[in-house]
């Protein structure tokens, strides 16, 4: 997509490919050829789901040089919230709308503040993350745990939320890769003093796309509970880390730009998974091991695709992250 | 004439800000001390304030350092979690100077190779000490539930091996941290380059800066004082537990408030004695929080998070007004 | 030994493709204060930098008192005798003042390893003593000070190392009058010492009247060397922008011609520190030119009408529709481009695609139903306005930064005439590229003029501006002190007379 006419391919857009290929590779031959049965790719795909889902939303903040890291304890929030209210009122078909608009909101929120209050995304998604965390354990202390009303338990069959996520996969890869939003973004990530002198209208663009990753947040409680039949205690833990994992592992640069690609968060997406997936399979399911692979994992990546990035700016530019980091 | 005026002006602030910012802390401890009933001013409670939040300011005080050259170490929890065992382990075998030992040199070598990685690879601080964070904490729990390491690591450090942790040595070591702390960061000549480093890049090169050297000395300082946090939780606490799931960046949150906090008032005073008593101040809304029934872990975390989105939101607004 | 403290012969240096200096030949005598002068862009902080030892020259010879002379640092020039402040360096803001004048040296004071602050602020207050210069409070923060303390601080700090040739890089403009006075007793008194400074500042009089002799530069060549009392003010700024027109590839006709509608309406537009009561209207099919000195605001001009900067009166409308610009992306809705001055950091997105930075103004007329932008359309706009430019590239997927000056250039122009434009502000459009591009430029200029934009064009190349332009705005001080109409008095004289 990214050579004109003649494909000149680039280094950097190989990664992500070979990643998930040596590792699909490699798992399929340590697990003595399980991992390719129907039923294994099956698990593969609903496994992604989630941290796809929530990874569409967050790609839009990448793109633009943030980071979202409250995408975890969103899901968490706007599932046991919006449960909540669909049971207390007996109204189950308010789950779903509930879920989405809490989660719409507090994106609002961290738009404003990091658009208009200036604070650097990840101190806040951190600081929210501690936060909404703690508000999440004590509501969950009060209400405890609670399951899916009989008038909505279609969210359990896989097949609704294969369909549901291939409509929400359509209409991101759509909106992120053929519309303005996708391309403003990109353009605020690539250098935000020329999408601003162009005309791009940064600070709503900024809202715009917090917005749209707690939408997707909120989203992603629908298809967490649906897996799970209800709330859990560990709703949404380690996700807001997976979705990262997901996009850089796609070979998303942190500085986002162009490099952010819908694509690459699928890629990513799998990959993660098959790491995951792959060492239950040959009998490594201790999350220990899962996480160490990881984190190593992760960290070769990225510095595989800075280095194939060789843009000396992915290196300039990450004063200005640095910056965003330190608060 | 207006140079003078200002600088008479300037003169008479300084010593008005400390002054107020230290009546209204009192009036905040009375007003506490009402709320609670007569029972936050205790001793007894001072006491657990006071012992609770030693080990917080050391590593608020690493942050002082890191954030001085641009750098956020997401995995100094992981870090803390692997220096208490080491404590834990060396401590039980050697005693005290085991206690010592095992912190410190765990800290330092593996804050060191943070520094490593991120001076080398280039990969932004954060994502890379999220990766670190990860890894640390798999080797932990490994180390946990490994046959051979397990009853190593989660003994308890025997408790007269820990009296580095309880007062009143605890308090003394603080004291001392304080002033040698004190001297690094503000009457040495490589806290004044660490500083003007963070400060401004360019006239710090020019300047004849070295700016290699003086990031490894970051490593080092910032590896020691977490080192010495290590022993000093381990200590206190007597054992450390850990999950995975990045579990161990919840460490780091309460010393990044006290950073935070201490990085607003600190135009007015010296940020290494603003951490302790923001630490204080910290500590004390939490304990008054709990002593009105506010449940630890669930409310309490949002008030942190709540307090660390207010600190960003006003030093982001300080620091837009500065020239250059 | 020489008479000569500097002396430098045949330096050449170059920031990629552009010279920043070329073939200087340049002396500075013991105990003499010689001034460097030249409009924005002339290369005269790039040559102090280097004699400063901020960075090595690409070619050329420099000789300290006779001896080889090659700073690897600026510490090293200070050893050699040769301090500087700079024009941007600043200070640290969050070390007190005293630190700051011994910053990189603080060792002297340390003493088993601890820092005697107290002696080392003594020391610091010895200097501006020493020097007879007011001290700010060097106990505190240059965060909270002052511009001019600031800069004071950064006096005492060149001083301190008891130089033998002292740079000063617009130093004045920061400093009050009384301060400034301090400053000309103290270059004075090195004089008398024997020692020598280079002084630039833009303030010409204040230059004539300090100095021994002038340097002049203009696009990074020297001019000449005057003696200061020798010459005038005016003298001096015919040297520096004055240029022969060899204006071959500018419009050939000699009378204004545009349309009788007007597209932009600006009335008594002020911007805090930039603008004073702007007023002027630009219709269709005209080049409405901006000149000045460097400091007399023709840039926020241009940033002033896209929306850029936060006007404190006055409005700016597009006149068919009385609509206020008052935002960039209100302007872009309007149909109103702007290509900035500069180009590699506001203009383009330097590391993303050629396709990318030519669609990017574009995107709203690219869109369709359900705001669908087909990537055949965003592909075939930009292969067509890289042929119709011939912009060379490998094709439209190559990044931006591949390209040389002129052709990044190409697309930073040529991306807005892809657009139905009402109005398109150009803020020295042909910085930086060869002759060639230059040419192609103007032509492309004349071809949106025919069709009828109106054009906004601001630049430093007072040449470029009279060939060009159908009226001629001239601005002093952030005002605009004359409007000159093409084929009136059009002519380099006439304008500098008013610029100065």
């Amino acid at each position: 997509m990214n050579g004109s006419g003649r494909k000149k391919v680039n280094i950097s857009d190989i990664v992500p490919f070979a990643a998930f290929v040596i590792l699909f590779v490699f798992f399929t031959i340590a697990s003595g050829g399980r991992m390719v049965s129907a039923y294994s790719l099956k698990m593969l795909l609903e496994q992604s789901i989630l941290t796809m889902v929530c990874a569409f939303g967050v790609l839009f903040v990448v793109a633009q040089g943030s980071i979202d890291l409250s995408v975890g304890v969103n899901v968490a929030l706007s599932g046991v919230v919006g449960m909540h209210i669909a049971t207390a009122t007996g109204m189950g078909w308010l789950l779903i709308p509930c879920c989405m608009i809490i989660g719409l909101l507090i994106g609002l929120l961290n738009g404003f503040l990091v658009s208009k209050c200036h604070v650097p995304s990840f101190t806040l998604s951190i600081a929210m993350l501690i936060g909404l965390r703690g508000i999440v354990n004590y509501i969950q202390t009060i209400i405890g745990i609670e399951y899916v009303p009989q008038s909505m338990l279609f969210m359990t069959s896989s097949a609704f939320r294969i369909i549901f996520f291939i409509v929400i996969a359509v209409v991101i890869g759509f909106v992120f890769e053929f519309t303005r939003v996708g391309r403003y973004s990109q353009a605020i990530g690539e250098n935000e003093t020329t999408a601003r002198f162009v005309g791009v209208p940064v600070s709503r663009m900024k809202i715009l796309v917090f917005a749209v990753s707690g939408l997707m947040a909120g989203l992603g409680a629908v298809f967490s509970m649906g897996t799970v039949g209800g709330t859990t205690m560990t709703m949404g833990a380690f996700l807001e880390m997976k979705v990262a994992m997901a996009i850089f592992f796609g070979g998303v640069l942190v500085t986002g730009g162009s490099s952010a690609r819908f694509y690459k968060v699928i890629l990513g997406s799998l990959s993660i998974t098959v790491i995951v997936y792959g060492l239950s399979l040959i009998g490594m399911s201790d999350s220990q091991i899962s996480e160490s692979v990881e984190g190593g994992l992760l960290l070769i990546i990225l510095f595989i695709t800075i280095l194939t990035n060789r843009r000396r700016s992915a290196w300039k530019k990450e004063s200005s992250v640095r910056e965003d980091a330190a608060g | 004439m207006r140079a003078d005026s200002q600088s008479r002006n300037a003169r008479q602030n300084r010593w008005l800000f400390p002054v107020v910012f230290i009546a209204v802390i009192v009036a905040v401890l009375v007003i506490f001390n009402i709320i609670s009933k007569g029972l936050f001013l205790e001793w007894s409670n001072l006491k657990v304030i006071i012992s609770h939040l030693i080990y917080p300011c050391f590593i608020a005080w690493g942050f002082c350092f890191l954030f001085a050259c641009g750098y956020t170490d997401m995995s100094i929890g992981g870090v803390v979690v692997l220096g208490s065992f080491a404590s834990c382990a060396l401590g039980n075998a050697m005693g005290v100077p085991g206690v010592v030992l095992g912190g410190v040199i765990v800290g330092l070598v593996l804050i060191f190779i943070n520094f490593l990685i991120f001076t080398y690879t280039k990969i932004p601080s954060w994502i890379a000490g999220i990766s670190l964070a990860m890894i640390y904490e798999a080797v932990a729990v490994f180390l946990k539930l490994g046959r051979r390491t397990k009853p190593l690591v989660t003994a308890s450090l025997a408790p007269e091996y820990r009296v580095l942790g309880q007062l009143p040595w605890s308090i003394l070591l603080l004291a001392v941290g304080l002033a040698v702390i004190y001297f690094l960061y503000n009457r040495s000549t490589i806290g004044l380059n660490i500083r003007a480093l963070g400060g401004n890049k360019d006239v710090a090169e020019k300047l004849g800066i070295n700016v290699n050297r003086t990031l490894l000395a970051v490593g080092l300082i910032t590896g020691l004082l977490i080192g010495i946090a290590c022993f000093l939780q381990q200590s206190y606490a007597g054992q450390t537990t850990v999950k995975t799931g990045l579990t161990s960046i919840n460490m780091i949150f309460q010393p990044l408030a006290i950073y935070l906090l201490a990085q607003i008032i600190q135009k007015h005073i010296n940020i290494v004695i603003c951490v302790p008593i923001c630490a204080f101040i910290l500590y004390a809304v939490f304990n008054v929080l709990t002593v009105l029934g506010v449940p630890s872990g669930t409310l309490q975390e949002a008030f942190l998070g709540f307090f660390i989105v207010i600190f960003g939101v006003i030093g982001q607004r300080k620091a837009k007004g500065v020239v250059k | 030994m020489s008479e000569n403290i500097l002396e430098i012969t045949g330096l050449n240096k170059h920031f990629g493709p552009t010279y920043a200096n070329k073939n200087i030949d340049f002396s500075v005598k013991k105990g003499e204060i010689h001034g460097l002068i030249g409009e924005n862009g002339s290369g005269k902080s790039t040559l102090l930098s280097q004699i400063a030892g901020m960075y090595p020259r690409d070619s050329g010879q420099m000789l300290v008192n006779g001896e080889p002379y090659d700073p690897a640092s600026p510490i090293d020039a200070n050893e050699r005798g040769i301090s500087m402040v700079m024009q941007e360096l600043g200070v640290v803001g969050g070390l007190p003042a005293g630190v700051n004048v011994f910053l990189g040296r603080t060792k002297q004071f340390s003493r088993f390893g601890i820092i005697n602050l107290r002696r080392m602020r003594k020391e610091a207050e010895a200097q501006f003593e020493k020097w007879d210069l007011e001290a700010p409070p060097l106990g505190q923060m240059p965060d909270g000070m002052m511009i001019e303390s600031r800069k004071m601080i950064e006096l005492a700090r060149a001083l301190s190392v008891d130089p033998q040739l002292l740079l000063l890089d617009e130093v004045t403009q920061s400093l009050s009058l009384n301060n400034r006075e301090k400053l000309y007793a103290l270059i004075r008194k090195l004089r008398d010492m024997g020692r020598s400074v280079i002084v630039i500042t833009h303030d010409i009089e204040e230059m004539v009247e300090i100095t021994d002799s002038i340097t002049v530069l203009r696009d990074g060549e020297v001019i000449g060397t005057v003696r200061s009392a020798d010459t005038t003010p005016d003298e001096i700024r015919m040297m520096m922008v004055g240029r022969e027109m060899s204006g071959h590839y500018y419009r050939t006709d000699n009378a204004p011609s545009y349309g009788e509608r007007v597209v932009l309406d600006v009335s008594g537009v002020s911007v805090p520190g930039e603008l004073d009561d702007v007023s002027f209207q630009v219709h269709e099919g005209e080049i409405l030119g901006f000149c000045g000195l460097s400091d007399s605001g023709i840039h926020s001009v241009g940033t002033a009408v896209y929306g850029l900067s936060r006007i404190s009166g006055g409005s700016i409308r597009l006149a068919d529709t009385g609509e206020e610009i008052s935002s960039p992306t209100r302007a872009l809705k309007s149909n109103v481009g702007y290509v900035p001055k500069d180009r590699d950091n506001e203009a383009l997105m330097i590391h993303a695609s050629i396709r990318d930075n030519f669609c990017l103004p574009s995107l709203t007329e690219l869109k369709g139903p359900l705001g669908f932008l087909p990537p055949g359309r965003l592909k075939g706009l930009s292969a067509d306005m890289v042929e119709q430019l011939s912009v060379k590239c490998t094709g439209i997927g190559q990044a931006m930064d591949a390209l040389s000056g002129g052709n990044k250039q190409k697309v930073n122009f040529g991306r807005w005439l892809a657009k139905d434009l009402k109005l398109l502000i150009l803020d020295c459009p042909t910085r930086g590229v060869d002759v060639g591009v230059k040419a192609y430029i103007y032509q492309l200029m004349n071809e949106a003029k025919a069709k009828g934009i109106a054009m906004i064009l601001i630049s430093d190349e007072l040449t470029e501006v009279l060939g060009m332009a159908d009226r001629l705005m001239v601005m002093k001080d952030g005002r605009v002190t004359k409007t000159i109409l093409r084929g009136d008095d059009f002519t380099e004289q006439a304008v500098i007379g008013v610029m100065i």
